[in-house]
């Protein structure tokens, strides 16, 4: 299954600068997998060694908040890649 | 608090609108909000707070302003540059509107400050650059039971969220922790000049529906925005029960700073090399027996122009991979500015490196004193 994976803006440097990307998998854990294969480097600044989400990163699904890995994504999602931002 | 005739003269666009009116009107005369941050956010809030007749201004910035503020902060302009942003400011915005009365608060709020500061105001509007100061700000704001209207930029990109302690999640609720340094600065990541235009818009709305009643905040719903799409998107945040300092049974009941090298015990042993004196190491070529050179910024600027026998391992990577530092070796990290070299000696110290090393103002002093012609990136 297809989705859509938006990137924020710290994490683009992985993406060539991309702000949406494709992306495969039944759950979010298949999703940053798919996504890790194509950029390396960018599940590790999202999830920690114990597969926990960073306390500074947020995962939707469309607009449902991903609290588990395996919340499942179905064709046609959206993934929001949301990272605190500490700009002013 | 009454209006006066040039002030109804001068206000008649807001009170011919029925929502806001001449009652609207008179409660942001007599209201109080504080911005922190006279930066990119602060600077076009300010100015529409200022307009608005929001009758007491507070701004706190210990900075002076520097020419590259200019192409974004538009509080300021070419003659400011080298006065301090809170003074000049207030220049401005009193000569934008001189009914109202500005507060300058040239200091950096921290958390045996912060109360005193915020306590009387009626709201908070945050624009600081600064993550420490974010949380500082939002706990304050919680235990006062203050309103805060958040934003923060990088690059193209924008959040803003207004949070109304006990009517909806906190900025912890929001993100429970962050770090500097993990998290890039617009010094570092440079950001689109007009960005803050809006996000700072956003928070001056959200400050004039609060204080007078109108409309719906944002309030437990992050607006994003991203300035090359031109698209802004909104997603939902619930209160954490486990929140620190808002949550069911919060572990934060007073300020507290937090999350840089702030423990005299840690910061003592981090070696800081100029660098001159890394020059003279390098030179004398007993670095790579002696440090193990690593570069914690990102791909894209370590191509751009590095040190000879520097080796890349971003700072986002760096906790994964202490594993690879060379056996015996002392890390001695680098990056543009100092600010993630330092960051990345905290996070060195706390895995049990001893005595980790870093170059104290990065690259761009490395360029500025030894090679000029070392091109460091933008990060």
């Amino acid at each position: 299954m297809s989705c859509t994976i938006r990137i924020p803006s710290p994490l683009r440097s992985y993406t060539a600068g991309a702000a949406t990307v494709a992306a495969e998998g039944a759950t979010v854990e298949e999703v940053l997998a798919s996504l890790e294969r194509r950029f390396a480097g960018i599940r590790f600044r999202m999830v920690d060694e114990q597969s926990r989400i960073r306390p500074h990163i947020r995962l939707y699904v469309n607009t449902t908040e991903v609290t588990v890995l395996s919340q499942p994504v179905r064709s046609g999602d959206v993934v929001h890649v949301i990272c605190a931002l500490s700009g002013g | 608090m009454t209006l006066s005739a040039p002030e109804l003269s001068r206000y008649h666009r807001h009170i011919a609108l029925p929502e806001l009116g001449r009652t609207g009107q008179e409660r942001l005369k007599g209201a109080r909000v504080v911005v922190i941050g006279a930066g990119g956010l602060g600077s076009p809030a300010a100015l529409y707070l200022a307009a608005a007749g929001v009758g007491t201004i507070g701004l706190v910035d210990c900075d002076r302003v520097e020419i590259s503020n200019l192409q974004r902060q538009v509080l300021f302009d070419s003659a400011s540059v080298g006065r301090l942003k809170t003074e000049a400011a207030r220049e401005r915005l009193l000569a934008l509107n001189p009914e109202i009365t500005v507060i300058a608060h040239t200091l950096t709020l921290r958390a045996d400050n912060v109360l005193d500061v915020l306590r009387d105001y009626d709201l908070v509007l945050d624009g600081t650059d600064r993550l420490t100061t974010r949380y500082v700000v939002n706990d304050a704001c919680v235990l006062l039971g203050k309103p805060l209207v958040s934003a923060a930029i990088h690059r193209f990109e924008g959040h803003a969220m207004t949070y109304l302690p006990g009517r909806g999640p906190c900025y912890r609720c929001l993100f429970p922790e962050a770090e500097e340094g993990v998290v890039a600065s617009c010094a570092e990541a440079g950001v689109l000049g007009v960005l803050p235009g809006v996000l700072g818009s956003i928070q001056a709305t959200e400050a004039v529906k609060i204080l007078t009643g109108i409309g719906e905040p944002i309030v437990g719903r992050l607006v994003t925005y991203d300035a090359l799409e031109l698209r802004f998107v909104e997603l939902p945040v619930t209160r954490r029960p486990d929140c620190a300092v808002c949550g069911e049974h919060p572990t934060i009941t007073a300020p507290r700073d937090a999350g840089e090298l702030c423990d005299p015990a840690a910061a003592s042993r981090v070696r800081r090399l100029t660098a001159a004196a890394l020059h003279e190491l390098l030179a004398a070529q007993r670095t790579r027996a002696v440090f193990d050179l690593i570069d914690v910024r990102e791909p894209r600027e370590f191509g751009a122009g590095h040190l000879q026998g520097a080796r890349n391992v971003p700072l986002g990577d760096l906790e994964r991979r202490f594993g690879e530092l060379v056996p015996g070796s002392t890390p001695l990290f680098v990056c543009r500015s100092g600010r993630r070299s330092l960051m990345a000696c905290t996070l060195a110290l706390r895995a049990g490196i001893e005595a980790p090393a870093h170059l104290e103002g990065g690259l761009l002093a490395w360029a500025a004193e030894v090679d000029p012609s070392l091109d460091v990136a933008a990060g």
